[in-house]
């Protein structure tokens, strides 16, 4: 069965890029999108989903403070940060907070396929 | 430290936080990109607008970025508004001509290179320099040259004659894409950053 997946970020290219990406590889549903951190805790509740990714900055609710929230709910919440390259610190305090692992801007198809199978405790596909 | 050695050093600065941002673009577009420091200069704010409208024309889509922080600047990133569709084709690695309109998807292209390009920059003056910066979220504009670039420079010297520009032009190898970027400091930044150049 495939993995179900939350795509949030809001630059529609960069979820864009992410759902393609995911859906070449194969076993993965992108089953929402959301482009606020408020989305984002409304459409896991909604779903239940496997794994999110998450950008960082973010109008409304950014994706640390919706980290948090989810997290809150479901501690074993898998979520991956996306963020671009600057954002060392709130990396790191995603990190600490629980994110599963991160993703930097512009990121290549191997790195977000190898956080994804990471995160979701699957083996590296060739 | 002398007039001409800050002057120097702000290139040294300039070009590093270039270096960056060619470095990301690259990766982002797959493809090899250049960006060549064209600009570190105090102008003139009338000189340099008359300038741009004498020398470019056409529509063009950019992105605005405010970097705040210790060290406020004004960043602008465009692009020729036909070259915008092959940028999004070569991030998407879509067929190059898949994109024929400016959609979503060209504008968050567009939006999504302003903010990388400024993170670059902005990584540079904290690894760098120890200046913490973050970029605010790009504004995406599509307009005549002039316009945007009369915006942006009124928008960041509304108070000043003068003002220290960094002018770059980047670009795409073999995609003949031109794109330009610009950084201007704002407030006490253009004072601040002599003196701490004058430091190093």
């Amino acid at each position: 069965m495939a993995k179900r997946i939350i795509v949030v970020d809001d630059a529609p290219i960069i979820r864009l890029m992410i759902k393609d990406i995911l859906t070449e590889c194969g076993g993965y549903e992108v089953v929402a999108e959301g482009s606020t951190g408020k989305e984002a805790c409304e459409l896991y509740k909604q779903h239940k989903p496997d794994l999110v990714t998450m950008d960082i900055v973010m109008p409304e609710m950014d994706g640390i403070q919706a980290l948090e929230e989810i997290l809150k709910g479901d501690p074993n919440a898998k979520i991956v940060m996306v963020t671009a390259i600057d954002q060392r610190e709130a990396l790191m305090k995603a990190v600490r907070l629980g994110a599963t692992d991160y993703i930097v801007k512009p990121f290549e198809a191997e790195r977000v396929m190898s956080a994804v199978q990471k995160a979701l405790g699957e083996e590296t596909k060739k | 430290m002398p007039d001409k050695e800050i002057d120097r050093a702000l290139k040294l600065v300039a070009n590093l936080a270039i270096d960056k941002a060619s470095q990301v673009l690259s990766k982002m577009v797959k493809a090899g990109a250049r960006i060549d420091v064209e600009n570190v200069a105090l102008v003139d704010i009338t000189e340099a607008t008359e300038k741009i409208m004498r020398t470019e024309e056409g529509e063009v889509v950019g992105a605005f970025v405010d970097l705040i922080g210790d060290m406020p600047f004004k960043f602008l990133f465009y692009v020729d508004a036909q070259d915008s569709l092959t940028l999004t084709d070569l991030i998407l690695r879509r067929e190059l001509g898949t994109s024929k309109k400016f959609d979503l998807y060209v504008t968050s292209s567009v939006q999504e290179l302003g903010n990388i390009l400024a993170s670059a920059v902005t990584n540079v003056f904290a690894t760098d320099f120890q200046i913490k910066m973050r970029p605010s979220p790009p504004r995406v504009v599509h307009d005549y040259t002039s316009t945007v670039f009369g915006e942006y420079i009124m928008e960041a010297a509304a108070d000043q004659n003068e003002i220290l520009m960094i002018e770059s032009q980047f670009k795409v190898v073999r995609m003949n894409i031109k794109c330009r970027m610009f950084l201007l400091p704002q407030g006490d930044a253009q004072k601040e950053l002599s003196t701490l150049l004058g430091k190093v």
